[in-house]
Formats: structure tokens, C-alpha cells, sequence
């Protein structure tokens, strides 16, 4: 049938009751923008979490180390083999890698450019428990270049005293440029290394060297195989669990929760907005619902005229569709108008000063546009169904 | 096409009271171009047979058939299609829409497969005296004006039966003419069969079949 479904409208959607179907239009809006916003800003959260988290694949890492009392000063803090075997024993803790300092003594100097000496101390770490290892992070005896990861938080408190001693401020990339000459001595002897910073690390406070450079300058410096361990750090699924607390708490151990706090909060976002989404789930399944309430009183309200279109020869299935396509351009504004919203709050988000630095598309995920593009058909789907539905009834 | 009509028997009816009935219990054919008329008394089942034969009822024994095709058997679907281009009908009750107007109820079924134009509309309304009422509200409109709106609607269509369920009840003698001889030329045209059930032989009505219910 080619002719125009306008003429028979009116005897099919009364103007009554428009209070529901305003109210209907007005949730099924709120619930797709919810929906859709939490789940743009579920990926922008993940996204940032990827590029700026130590939290990683679900897991905390954290550092502890041995409270220091008046009574213990002066002695021995490093972890005990002992101490480490009873720690891996833990259920809440998946792996543990200590943190192995130098045994000789180390000077660096910046070389001409940056007149700059100091005595530093170097550590290492197993290479799984770093979040930034470069595949230039090796050594191998013999070698004398030294690839060092140094903590981001070392060069932020470098930069602000910097200016104060008229040395030059640094940035992420230029310090990769800095040649530090590394002094080693011992009673093993004396030797010059270059320290090469290879990359930057938000997780771990230290200044790191290969693991291999480590054993070997212990030996070759101090004659000295021991593990002397001050610092152990942890791998854990949560660093909030109650019993690992505890454990650590009755051991007095020292736990540096710093770097896990902006994660801890990160996640909690994702959950509030996880919670937004499923809400807006709610809002439109409810929407949805009032909606079809409208529909059914509408058909109802309109039996007898329906009735009377079949018995003049109006095809049931034509009327079906007619009735179900009234409400597509209602729809389509909907949720065009949603994802239209969610584009613009998306780049309102993109402004936030700390999201600024994040590397996240201006465009929104293209799961948001699936999800939009499915809650049209659901939509229609739903609302042919039910008029189908209804109309049989007349018949 | 053709309509046969199979020991049709309504359930309804007591046994004595199709004693006599040329039409209930005996096996009839319609042909296209044929014109056949039934007469009975009130309440003696004429409305019941259109209703029969226009598939809205379906409380009765023997069978219908549509060329060969058993009508109980026919969809929502395939009534639509008869109802649209082979089978015309004016109800005795009319069955009008009673907020649109005129021109609207007749075109409401013009548009569904147009016969005709809707200047024909405008045209036929002239011969039949509601011109004016064209643009009212139809249940503002007489009993005898409505019956000429819903004749005018159901010529509006193509088909090979017309079916008349006491269409003129309310009509003067005057408008009766008018509206028979629209009727018979708008039959001529498709060479259309016409099924009209009324309470006694119009003397209009010449060269007929008269069937007795």
C-alpha cells in the first residue's frame, strides 16, 4: 500500500493523555544519557587509569619497610629471609620482590653542563614489579653505559629546588639527554660509569638499576652476597584488604599507601559511574515501560476505529507498521540528541585540567555508539511488538 | 470471482425456520454481473448473511468459498486484500466514523485502492444532495444523509461484488432513485456482481434474481 498513513492518524492517536507520553519521551531521554554518558566516562576513567596508574591488570603495588623505633635505631632493618618466606606465605599477597640496595658507595656528577655532584644511593627490583621497563633496561658485565629508571616524584622535587642551587630545570624527555657520570668505589676498587635515564617511574620511589648490574657491583665492590633488603614491595589484588593490614600491622611493617590513593579514588569513580549506568538502565526500562502503557491505552482508546479500518480493508500488517513508525522520529530525536549531549559533556570533560595531558580522542568510544545505534532498534523492536501484539487482540 | 455460498446455515437458526428459505441449507453461486436480490422480513437474518459473506462472522455451519477458497481458512491478511479490490459492502449500520467528516470517511476508504478520483467524490456527492454536508462532522449529519455518505464510500473502491445490506432504508423515494441508478452505473462499469438484501422487492429493481430468506 502506497498511499500516506496521515489521514487516518487522527483516528488512532487521540490528543488526550499526552501527560504520560511527554512523561514517557522525558525518562526514555534522561536514561539513554545516563547510559551513554557513564559509559563514555567509564572508558575516559579507564583510559587514564592505563596511562597514569600504578594500579595495573588489577593489581596493587605497594612498598612496605620496617617501622624504625628508638629501640630498633641503629640496628639491622632489612628483611630477614625469613621475613620474606613468611610474607609470600600470605593468600592476600601474589608475589614479592625486594628492593636491593648498593653495599659500595656511588657519586654521580652531571658532567660539565650541569655542575652537579652528589652521593647517591641505587637499588633494584625485580623488572615485573616496575610499571615502566624499556627493552633498553639491561646490562651486562662489561658494559659501561647503566640504564637507570628514576621516580618522576625524585625529578619533580629536583625541579624545584633546581633553580635555588642555578642548576636547569629538567622535563621528562630532556633528562633522558643528561649524562651522569656513575663513581663506584669499594674496597673491590674504583670504576666510572654512565648512568643513562631510560625511563621514569610513578610507581617506585627509588633510583633503579638492572638487577645484574646490581649483583655484580655488590660482588665486584663489597664482596658481598647478602640480601639486605630495608624495602620489600608487594603485589596484592587489594591493598585495602583488612587481613593484609593486619598482618602487616602486627609485623610492624611500614606501608606506603601514597601511591596507591589516586587509584583507590579512580576506581571508586568508575564505580559511581558504573552505578550511574545501571541506573540509567533502570530510567529507561522504566521509560520504556510508561511508554508502552501509552500505547496500549492509546489502542485501546482507539479500538473501535481500528476495527472499523480492518473491516474496510486496511491490512493489519500495514497498520501494524504505520502505527509503530509514528513514533520512529521521536525515538531517533531521543536518542540522537543523547549521544549529541554525551559528545559535547565528553569534551567539556577533555578540558579538565587533569585529563588534559591524557592522550583520549575527542570522538566518544565507539561502544557508545553501538549501544546508542542498539537502543534504537530495541526501541522500534519493542514498540512494533507491543502494537502487533495489540492489534491482534483486536482482531 | 465468484462467491459460493455451501449449505450455509447459521447456528443460530431453528430447523423449522429454514424450511422454506431459498438461500439457507442449498448451495448458491454468485457470478460476477449477476445481480441478486434477497427480501425477508426484519430479523429473519439478512444482515447476518452479508456479514457472512463479508467474513465478519463466522457463527455458522456449511461453507463460503471466495473462488474455490474457503473463507474461514482466509487470514486477516488475504480478507484485506478481498476487501480492497474484490468485495464492496454498505453496512445496515453504516459503520462511519462519527468525528471525521464526510469527505473524510470517504476518503479514508478511497485512499486505501482509489477507483476513483477525488473530484469523483465531489461529483458524486452533487447527484445524491449532500454537497453541502461534505465538510461536516458525519454524526452531525442525518440518518438518510450518512446512508448516502457510506454509499458514496463504498463506490469509491474497485470490485467485482457489491454487497447491500438495506441501504435506502432511510431514503425518500426520490433519493432511493438517485442513489440505485449511481449504484447500477457504478456496477456497470467494473461489470460487478451485486448481493442486496432488503425487506420487500423494491419496484426499482428490474431483471433481478429474487431470493427468499
Amino acid at each position: 500500500m502506497k498511499f500516506s498513513y496521515k489521514k487516518i492518524q487522527p483516528l488512532l492517536i487521540s490528543g488526550k493523555n499526552t501527560f504520560s507520553k511527554w512523561l514517557g519521551y522525558f525518562g526514555l531521554g534522561i536514561g539513554v544519557l545516563l547510559l551513554l554518558v557513564s559509559m563514555q566516562m567509564f572508558f575516559n576513567i579507564q583510559q587514564l587509569l592505563r596511562e597514569n596508574s600504578p594500579r595495573k591488570s588489577g593489581f596493587d603495588f605497594i612498598s612496605i619497610s620496617k617501622n624504625i623505633t628508638n629501640e630498633n635505631m641503629g640496628k639491622d632493618n632489612s628483611f630477614t629471609n625469613e621475613d620474606l618466606r613468611k610474607l609470600k606465605e600470605q593468600p592476600q599477597i601474589v608475589g614479592i620482590s625486594p628492593l636491593i640496595a648498593n653495599q659500595f658507595r656511588v657519586r654521580a656528577t652531571a658532567g660539565d653542563i650541569i655542575p652537579f655532584s652528589t652521593d647517591l644511593f641505587l637499588e633494584s627490583l625485580d623488572d615485573n614489579f616496575i610499571d615502566t621497563v624499556p627493552p633498553s633496561f639491561t646490562w651486562q658485565p662489561g658494559q659501561t653505559i647503566v640504564p637507570i629508571i628514576f621516580s618522576s616524584d625524585f625529578l619533580e622535587m629536583y625541579n624545584v629546588f633546581a633553580p635555588a642551587q642555578g642548576l636547569p630545570q629538567l622535563s621528562p624527555k630532556t633528562i633522558s639527554s643528561v649524562n651522569i657520570i656513575l663513581d663506584c668505589s669499594g674496597p673491590g676498587g674504583i670504576q666510572y660509569f654512565k648512568g643513562n635515564i631510560v625511563a621514569l617511574s610513578d610507581r617506585i620511589n627509588s633510583i633503579l638499576v638492572p638487577k645484574t648490574f646490581m649483583n655484580w657491583s655488590n660482588m665486584h665492590f663489597s664482596g658481598d652476597t647478602a640480601v639486605h633488603a630495608s624495602r620489600v614491595y608487594i603485589k596484592t589484588r587489594d591493598a585495602n584488604d583488612p587481613q593484609l593490614i593486619s598482618y602487616l600491622d602486627q609485623h610492624d611493617y611500614h606501608l606506603n599507601k601514597d601511591k596507591i590513593k589516586f587509584s583507590r579514588i579512580k576506581s571508586i569513580l568508575q564505580n559511581i559511574v558504573s552505578s550511574l549506568g545501571v541506573f540509567g538502565i533502570l530510567v529507561i526500562v522504566l521509560a520504556l515501560m510508561l511508554f508502552s502503557f501509552y500505547l496500549q491505552l492509546m489502542i485501546a482508546k482507539s479500538k473501535d476505529n481500528l476495527r472499523l479500518l480492518l473491516t474496510l480493508g486496511y491490512s493489519p500488517k500495514w497498520l501494524a507498521k504505520s502505527v509503530a513508525k509514528t513514533w520512529l522520529p521521536v525515538y531517533l530525536f531521543i536518542i540522537v540528541g543523547a549521544l549529541i549531549i554525551t559528545e559535547i559533556l565528553h569534551l567539556f570533560f577533555l578540558q579538565i585540567s587533569f585529563v588534559n595531558n591524557a592522550n583520549l580522542p575527542p570522538l566518544l568510544h565507539w561502544s557508545v555508539w553501538l549501544t546508542a545505534i542498539f537502543l534504537l532498534a530495541l526501541t522500534v523492536f519493542i514498540n512494533s511488538r507491543l502494537v502487533k501484539k495489540e492489534l491482534e487482540h483486536i482482531i | 470471482m465468484q462467491i459460493e455460498l455451501r449449505n450455509l446455515i447459521p447456528e443460530y437458526i431453528e430447523t423449522g425456520d429454514r424450511r422454506n428459505s431459498q438461500i439457507w441449507s442449498q448451495n448458491i453461486i454468485i457470478k460476477k454481473g449477476e445481480h441478486l436480490h434477497i427480501v425477508a422480513p426484519s430479523g429473519s437474518g439478512k444482515t447476518s448473511l452479508i456479514q457472512f459473506i463479508y467474513g465478519l462472522r463466522r457463527d455458522y455451519t456449511g461453507a463460503i468459498l471466495y473462488d474455490n477458497n474457503e473463507i474461514r481458512k482466509l487470514s486477516t491478511e488475504g480478507f484485506s486484500s478481498f476487501r480492497q479490490n474484490k468485495i464492496g459492502i454498505i453496512f445496515q449500520d453504516l459503520k462511519l466514523f462519527e468525528d471525521q467528516t464526510a469527505r473524510e470517511n470517504i476518503e479514508i476508504k478511497r485512499i486505501l485502492n482509489p477507483y476513483h478520483t477525488e473530484e469523483a467524490i465531489v461529483e458524486m456527492a452533487g447527484r445524491l444532495g449532500i454537497k453541502s454536508k461534505l465538510d461536516q462532522k458525519s454524526k452531525t449529519c442525518s440518518y438518510g444523509e450518512q446512508q448516502r455518505i457510506a454509499i458514496i464510500r463504498s463506490l469509491m473502491q474497485p470490485f467485482d461484488f457489491l454487497l447491500l445490506d438495506e441501504p435506502y432504508s432511510h431514503l425518500d423515494e426520490e433519493n432511493r432513485k438517485k442513489a440505485m441508478s449511481l449504484i447500477y452505473e457504478e456496477c456497470e462499469k467494473r461489470g460487478a456482481a451485486m448481493v442486496f438484501a432488503d425487506l420487500k422487492p423494491l419496484e426499482l429493481l428490474k431483471g433481478e434474481k429474487i431470493l427468499q430468506l
